[in-house]
């Protein structure tokens, strides 16, 4: 076990461990955030500075479920952010790209 | 608890609240409570011309559970109390 | 405390979590954020014509499908022509 993972005993504690490090937010609907965390509780609710958000929008032509899709990616900047927990999905130390993220979730 | 006393630091000054609805709401912070229902006054609705609807409301009451986000004033958070206060809070947690 | 007492006798404005919008006077409230409105009337926006505002009279809101509160500002509300007023309604909450 690195010196890391010796001070890990319960989940809270990995995001404890974050405290003032970039971390990497996944969150519900399709958004994603990095940004360095200052403050979390227990419902999960975090405060970040220095973030970018990035929002995923699947454009599906109408009536066609399996057809082809377009996805386009907003992005945008903020200084200091209030995430509320409820839409918290994981909070990670590393950056996960968009991909390995969404195989994680669903 | 940690949360509702950051924001009760930052009574009087000017946020911006992003809804569960995709509404933008900037005003200045009034009040917060338990659960982080939050009271603004003076606001403006980002992007008004598609979103009329509260044209006449000068403050407003938002509930706290369709708050997606809160955009605070950077230069009003001291964010090494903020670590220092939660590895505290974490730590009363763990003794429980 | 973040406390509905200042809204009781004033004309507000509630965002309901599917988008509906409803005005009325603010009669009384309670712990749980339920509402309840005088003379109330639903405002349906929407693209193809003005606002038109569905009379409801006295009505229940319970506080869970509740948004937001406004207070509205009367002198400011009588002067938009709601008639005039085109856009698509409020988007309902998406957890």
């Amino acid at each position: 076990m690195d010196s890391v993972a010796s001070g890990i005993q319960e989940p809270f504690d990995l995001i404890r461990l974050s405290l003032s490090e970039r971390v990497f937010v996944k969150l519900r609907g399709d958004r994603e955030l990095t940004g360095v965390l200052h403050a979390y509780d227990g419902h999960m609710n975090l405060i970040l500075s220095d973030v970018e958000e990035t929002i995923m929008i699947v454009d599906q032509p109408e009536g066609a479920v399996n057809g082809p899709s377009t996805v386009n990616i907003a992005k945008r900047k903020m200084d200091m952010l209030f995430v509320r927990g409820d839409g918290v999905i994981l909070v990670s130390r590393k950056y996960i790209k968009w991909g390995a993220a969404l195989s994680m979730s669903y | 608890m940690l949360i509702f006393s950051v924001f009760k630091t930052l009574t009087d000054q000017q946020v911006t609240v992003e809804l569960k609805n995709d509404l933008s709401i900037t005003g200045t912070l009034k009040s917060v409570d338990q659960f982080l229902n939050i009271r603004l006054d003076s606001i403006k609705v980002l992007d008004e011309a598609r979103h009329p609807h509260m044209m006449a409301v000068k403050n407003c009451f938002i509930r706290g559970s369709v708050v997606r986000y809160v955009q605070l004033p950077a230069e009003h958070v001291d964010t090494q109390l903020l670590e220092d206060a939660t590895r505290r809070e974490a730590a009363a947690q763990q003794k429980r | 405390m973040a406390s509905l007492q200042g809204y009781v006798d004033h004309r507000v404005l509630l965002i309901l979590q599917d988008g509906r919008a409803i005005v009325g006077v603010m009669a009384g409230y309670d712990q749980k954020s339920n509402v309840v409105l005088s003379d109330s009337k639903e405002r349906v926006y929407s693209m193809e014509e003005g606002v038109e505002e569905i009379p409801l009279g006295l009505y229940l809101v319970k506080g869970d499908q509740i948004v937001l509160i406004g207070e509205l500002d009367e002198a400011l509300d009588k002067a938009v022509d709601l008639s005039t007023v085109r856009a698509e309604p409020l988007p309902p909450i998406r957890y």
